[in-house]
């Protein structure tokens, strides 16, 4: 997420970097000589050599099962096992071939898994953009009450570009950590649309917390697309099995 | 009887039964179903490099491979940390008692990404840890559910609607800038319209 553009509460607005803050992993996998393992993708078999396929080759399940005895009618010892590279998403329909046009429904259910509705899917459009300033909304929430309102998953470091947006990004910093608060970021005109950060992303609601270091600054686009609370109805509580 | 999780609060021991919170519980969920031009329903498939061999719903594996491109099972490894220092697995969080030794702070709470929720419910009398809890106590410990090479932070807490949540989340790297901090470098790695007053969260 190279940049994005944020206004503070004086209406000034300007083109600042959001950065990824995930830590990267810390764990290596070695063999007995102490030499790191990679992991590596390979294919176990195609769809022409699935059980669908060998089955409606067969005609009957014990036909099949004698083929198995037989042979290994399931494997194609030329790509068993390869390694994967370059590989590509495609569609199959019911007869096995790759399809290029296809139609997508989406169906909305409820809690219960009842149908709510049904509709054409549609591709979330970004709306979080350089040239589209995240407006300063004004809705602040006291830190106290919002970290256990809302379940953060996911965050992004905004830092300055250069020595005016330092200043600019600071600012910011200070005012919400005076007021000891999340200022609420959203999208559009009103402030109040989920953050869409790229195409086809999870629309997140947007917490920008603010801390200060002498000079040194900290502010944090918190991302948050589940509040932290019960559901209404209650399952069966997972437990582990003994 | 299956297996509480127990938490060791003062010398007391109190066993709870987790209770999974996600999206669907909350808000429902979506499903998409996707068609050809003749109606026959479709499935995503993994089209290989060769141009023409496709692999279905499990016919991709993950395999260990040593230095030497040879295969290795999982077994035949160990996990060490980026100094080659061995780690040692935990043990799963429900194999003993959580002690509940360790509080933390908002911003510290704030400072991870929450990737697991659960509802805490007591199987007996937890009243003095409810009552720490209502005081606005974070603890803090290592969770892991089933046992593996590292436990994640995990903070027990009361949720704003009155409820024991357990959040297991992963620290983040976030830190402090100054003005001297070198210009970011470029990361591209990262990943309905809503009531004027109202934070809707059901996005379906």
């Amino acid at each position: 997420m190279p940049e994005i553009s944020l206004s503070d509460s004086k209406g000034r607005d300007a083109a600042v970097s959001a950065e990824t803050v995930r830590v990267p992993v810390r764990i290596r996998m070695v063999d007995e000589s102490g030499r790191q393992a990679v992991t590596a993708r390979i294919l176990k078999g195609t769809i022409d050599r699935d059980h669908a396929a060998l089955l409606a080759r067969a005609g009957a399940a014990d036909k099949l099962a004698d083929a198995l005895v037989a042979g290994d009618p399931e494997l194609d010892v030329e790509t068993a096992g390869s390694f994967l590279r370059d590989t590509s998403r495609v569609y199959v329909n019911s007869d096995r071939h790759v399809v290029h046009a296809v139609s997508q429904v989406e169906i909305v259910r409820n809690t219960d898994g009842t149908e709510k509705l049904r509709r054409p899917k549609k591709i979330a459009i970004t709306n979080v953009s350089p040239d589209r300033p995240l407006l300063w909304s004004g809705k602040l929430l006291p830190k106290r009450e919002a970290f256990n309102k809302f379940a953060m998953v996911s965050k992004l470091q905004v830092v300055h570009v250069n020595g005016l947006t330092y200043h600019f990004l600071f600012g910011i910093a200070r005012e919400l950590e005076a007021k000891d608060s999340l200022l609420v970021v959203g999208a559009g005109p009103k402030a109040n649309q989920p953050l869409i950060l790229r195409r086809g992303a999870v629309p997140y609601r947007g917490f920008l917390e603010g801390r200060t270091r002498g000079d040194e600054y900290l502010l944090i686009l918190h991302l948050s697309n589940i509040e932290l609370k019960a559901p209404d109805i209650k399952p069966a509580p997972e437990v582990k099995p003994s | 009887m299956a297996k509480p999780l127990v938490f060791d609060f003062r010398g007391e021991l109190i066993e709870a039964a987790l209770e999974k919170v996600d999206r669907s519980k909350l808000y429902g969920y979506a499903e998409t179903e996707v068609h050809d031009d003749a109606g026959r329903p479709c499935e995503l498939a993994t089209l290989i490099g060769d141009g023409h061999s496709i692999a279905g719903k499990g016919g991709i594996a993950l395999a260990y491979l040593s230095a030497d491109g040879l295969w290795r099972t999982r077994a035949e490894l160990r996990p060490v940390d980026l100094h080659g220092k061995p780690i040692t697995p935990v043990k799963s969080s429900f194999d003993a008692p959580i002690p509940l030794d360790a509080t933390s702070g908002v911003d510290d709470f704030l400072s991870h990404n929450i990737h697991l929720i659960y509802q805490i419910l007591p199987v007996a009398d937890a009243t003095g840890l409810l009552a720490e809890l209502r005081a606005g106590t974070i603890y803090r410990f290592p969770f892991s559910y089933r046992g593996g090479v590292q436990a994640s932070p995990a903070f027990l807490l009361l949720g704003a609607d009155g409820n024991p949540f357990l959040c297991v989340g992963t620290p983040t790297a976030i830190d402090f800038v100054g003005p001297a901090a070198p210009p970011p470098l470029a990361d591209d790695t990262a990943e309905a319209d809503a009531e004027e007053d109202a934070l809707d969260f059901s996005l379906v």
